[in-house]
């Protein structure tokens, strides 16, 4: 029997749904998740039309690459790597725990801080968790915080840099929906915040509720010499802040060249501490490497895999099934979050907007609802969709840089009660939209 | 015949609505014979890859920005955006339909295995401008992103300095004020999306850039198809491309309308005396792009000798 | 940073290393990826010399933006290489790790020559996108650049070398598949 070809006899309803299981079933077996994807689409390549349609997805791997949007994401890795090799990132949490250390879970909430720091600092979601998984993490395991709240801050802190502005989701969604991308920031602004905020009262929930998930307070007077002593640790690592986000809202460098002021900063930051070496260098620069590779060849089989579904007329299919699912426009919005949701769990966000934002916007807009505020609704949804298993980009980006000890499966259950905080904030969005647009 | 067309515009622009009841006329005109599915930007290739996924069968057709191709021919780039040649998109369309412009497309893209059914254009574009511009002196040393293609040199020829940027980084960017002029596309557009909020000097109507969008499709297909349907789809493109202009236009008279009632934006449009100046400058470049290769040199010609009969210029 | 020269550089923190079942073509890998790092660092410099000449000198270059992709998207499909040879890709061995170390070792197998199978079918697609982008349809040789003002060749390298990277992937995976099959030892 001829295969080439033979798949589109089954329809696209039974086709999708096929195309889901075997993403499924391929994600659990241990095969590289980028290969995952890859397969999946390069059997319903082959499948559904025949090999002259396999160049589609080299295309699309040539263009995902080559994409500027991405440049900023080796910055702050690079950025990462060298902070790990010196010793600012030790002395920033040993000050950190001099403030912060007299509230339990202070230094917690502090890591959060820094993440929307971070967020305002990058438009794009990837280097943000491995600086903090390379950074923060030890920190907070190191003075005792419970290993499974340490990681889900990270995660979840680590992926807001598409919701606080600037946001690239938010930027392609507004190129798509052509609405300002003035106010969809203006609008992400608060919704980005009380996310934030939503995760520090966990953290001091848990902090005052659980015995032992965070180190006690810090009671004992600490002399002022070792005061000023630790506070200087705070001098550098705030310089840098101050480069990169002073680069950006001063109007020097675009979001994408202010990551590599950022790099510039903390390299001049080990030079000034003495500790550059050209070791240091190599090493943060390979390290980079390979976690870019890592970051990077999961997002090629996500955008590849959309490439071909829409080919296969996935667009008009889902569609029609968001059209036909009610007249009620309230179960229509429920229903696009189910799916976001959904997808969620199998594609990254690149694969997620590109499939859907074509399909939502017209909808959403002949619905006669704010395209800005589903804008806020859809880059929220994106933050679930970084932490959902089994396919959490966040949970891969972090597993990729902390030690073999902390698996995947730890992880992910760290991430729970965190995407538990994101669908609170999903839900307050669409009960109280002037939260977004007011 | 049901054939699957990728536009170069998203989902949500008017330009693909627009482009969709073009798709849908079709439709209507062939009694249902033909039948052309029309999907956005990226959603199947990314925007300068259609191309190559039309002639390989990939996609059936596409409606893309021609000067997207100038990587691949810079007779494309020159083709799609002679910047400074035309100051009315009638003018642009004659010389596609009726001074030859066509046929020459036609004799350059069919070895790529694709066959050029027609031209459209939105028009000419509106410059978004933070500082205000009223004649080409003002550019001088003005950041200005412009996209790839002669545009960009042009800008430098006036002595702009051009930065190469993104078109997703052109809003922070104007924002910041890391750039101060943009190169993006028309008014009503910029106005949706919020640029002349932040950047309220807009020169319009523009004088820097009027591209044109192909539609074309695979050769082979489309030279299996009979020639009465053939000359059906030619007919709807020429049809199709003034009901455009005129659509747009209009949406463009309602921007500027909202953007002088705001109160906060300057629209500034300049004289036929920096126009031209600038159209001058920009002659100096087509020469330049004129010598990279055999079929911009026979673009160039043809344009040349197209302007040259209907005293455009002299 | 005169104190430095005396100092020799400590053995380099946790450096990984190409598994052993990469066999030689592995450690290659694993040797020239200096390279490809180093771009990252180049690019870089190259952003902040041209925030530099831009703000403070109002003349930017045409050239940085497209050159710090370029170095970047190498970079991306280099890195994809290294975590093959080093067995870093990220897995979900939810599954994997039920299994009894024979039937381990026949998932190894079978994973990597899945693997092989696939990046040979995109080495092949590669190479259909290589003919388009490096030939004019007359058949003179002319690399696909890039169509700005200063026109780099640079689509038409990342393409040659996105068909290369993919082909060393096939022969990188095929080797893991016969190392594993050949049962040699090696910490997973
Ligand atoms: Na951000
Ligand atoms: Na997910």
């Amino acid at each position: 029997m001829e295969f080439f070809g033979s798949l589109s006899s089954m329809g696209i309803e039974t086709g999708t749904l096929v195309l889901f299981a075997m993403l499924l079933g391929l994600l659990v077996t241990g095969i590289p998740l980028a290969f995952v994807t890859l397969l999946v689409t390069l059997v319903f390549a082959l499948g559904w039309f025949g090999p002259m349609v396999v160049p589609l997805i080299t295309s699309r791997v040539y263009s995902f690459v080559s994409s500027f949007v991405f440049v900023s994401v080796p910055m702050f890795v690079l950025m990462a790597a060298i902070l790990d090799r010196s010793g600012i990132a030790r002395d920033l949490f040993e000050a950190m725990r001099l403030i912060g250390g007299r509230i339990r879970g202070g230094v917690a909430v502090q890591t959060i801080f820094v993440a929307v720091i971070l967020a305002a600092m990058s438009g794009i979601i990837g280097g943000e968790v491995v600086l903090l998984g390379l950074i923060a993490l030890p920190q907070m395991l190191a003075q005792g915080y419970d290993r499974k709240l340490a990681i889900g801050v990270v995660c979840a802190g680590g992926s807001l840099g598409t919701m606080v502005p600037p946001s690239i989701v938010l930027i392609i969604y507004g190129l798509t929906a052509n609405v300002s991308i003035g106010e969809l920031f203006t609008a992400a602004f608060v919704p980005g915040f009380m996310l934030a905020l939503l995760y520090v009262g966990y953290v001091l929930a848990r902090a005052f509720l659980t015995p032992g998930a965070v180190p006690p307070a810090v009671t004992d007077p600490v002399p002022t010499s070792e005061k000023i002593r630790l506070l200087k640790g705070l001098f550098l690592p705030i310089l840098v802040v101050v480069m990169v986000l002073g680069s950006i809202y001063g109007g020097i460098a675009s979001v994408t060249e202010a990551s590599a002021v950022g790099v510039a900063g903390v390299l001049l930051s080990t030079i000034l501490r003495g500790e550059f070496s050209w070791g240091l260098l190599r090493g943060a620069a390979m390290q980079t490497l390979q976690t870019v590779g890592m970051i990077v060849w999961i997002g090629i089989g996500a955008s590849a895999l959309v490439g071909v579904f829409n080919l296969m007329g996935g667009i008009n299919f889902v569609s029609d099934l968001i059209t036909g699912i009610s007249d009620n426009p309230t179960i229509i919005i429920l229903f696009m979050m189910a799916i976001l949701f959904v997808l969620g769990m199998f594609l990254d966000w690149v694969g997620i907007a590109l499939l859907t934002m074509p399909i939502f916007v017209p909808i959403v807009v002949e619905l006669g609802y704010d395209p800005v505020w589903f804008g806020v609704l859809f880059a929220m949804n994106m933050q679930v969709s970084f932490l959902s298993p089994p396919f959490g980009p966040a949970a891969f980006y972090l597993k990729s840089v902390t030690p073999p000890d902390i698996s995947l499966g730890e992880i992910f259950r760290a991430l729970l009660p965190f995407i538990g905080l994101q669908i609170i904030a999903v839900a307050l969005l669409i009960l109280f939209p002037q939260i977004a647009v007011y | 015949y049901t054939f699957r067309f990728q536009s170069s515009d998203p989902a949500g622009n008017p330009n693909f609505v627009l482009h969709q009841s073009w798709a849908e006329e079709v439709t209507e005109l062939t009694d249902g014979r033909v039948e052309i599915e029309l999907l956005p930007v990226e959603s199947i290739v990314a925007h300068n890859e259609t191309q190559d996924a039309v002639a390989t069968g990939i996609l059936d057709g596409h409606i893309t920005d021609l000067s997207y191709f100038s990587g691949k021919d810079p007779a494309f780039g020159l083709m799609g955006n002679p910047v400074g040649a035309w100051s009315d998109p009638e003018q642009m369309l004659d010389f596609i339909e009726n001074g030859g412009g066509g046929e020459l497309l036609n004799e350059i893209m069919n070895p790529y295995g694709l066959h050029f059914v027609g031209a459209i254009t939105p028009g000419l574009e509106a410059l978004v401008s933070a500082v205000p511009m009223d004649g080409v002196d003002d550019l001088k040393g003005v950041k200005i992103r412009a996209p790839e293609g002669l545009v960009q040199n042009v800008f430098a020829a006036a002595g702009a300095s051009p930065v190469n940027l993104p078109g997703s980084e052109v809003f922070t960017s104007l924002d910041k004020k890391v750039i101060e002029a943009a190169d993006y596309t028309v008014f009503s557009t910029n106005q949706a999306q919020g640029l002349n909020d932040i950047a309220p000097h807009p020169v319009y109507p523009g004088f820097h850039s009027m591209p044109l969008v192909e539609i074309s499709m695979n050769k082979a297909k489309w030279d299996a198809m009979p020639a009465d349907l053939q000359d059906i789809l030619t007919q709807s493109v020429q049809d199709y491309a003034r009901r455009l202009i005129q659509s747009l236009a209009e949406a463009d008279e309602a921007a500027v309308a909202e953007a002088e009632a705001s109160g906060e934006i300057t629209i500034h449009d300049w004289s036929d005396e920096e126009r031209a100046k600038f159209r001058g400058i920009a002659q100096g470049e087509w020469e330049k792009v004129a010598s990279q290769s055999p079929a911009a040199q026979r673009v160039y010609d043809t344009l040349t000798t197209y302007l040259n009969d209907k005293g455009l210029i002299q | 940073m005169a104190e430095h020269d005396t100092v020799p550089d400590a053995a380099p923190v946790e450096e990984h290393v190409a598994i052993p079942q990469a066999g030689r073509l592995g450690r290659w890998i694993d040797r020239l990826a200096l390279l490809p790092a180093m771009g990252l660092v180049v690019a870089m410099l190259i952003l902040i010399q041209e925030v530099v000449l831009r703000y403070v000198f109002g003349r930017p270059t045409i050239w940085a933006h497209e050159t710090t992709v370029f170095l970047c998207a190498i970079s991306f499909v280099y890195g994809g290489i290294l975590c093959t040879a080093r067995d870093r890709h990220i897995r979900v061995v939810l599954v994997y790790d039920l299994l009894p170390p024979a039937a381990r070792r026949v998932a190894d197998i079978l994973i990597s020559a899945v693997c092989a199978v696939a990046s040979a079918a995109f080495a092949w697609a590669a190479w259909q996108m290589v003919q388009r982008a490096a030939w004019r349809p007359d058949g003179s040789f002319h690399l696909e650049t890039s169509g700005s003002a200063w026109n780099p060749a640079f689509p038409g390298m990342l393409k040659v070398l996105l068909m290369l990277a993919l082909g060393v992937m096939a022969v990188q995976f095929l080797i893991l598949t016969v190392n594993y099959a050949r049962g040699t030892k090696g910490a997973r």
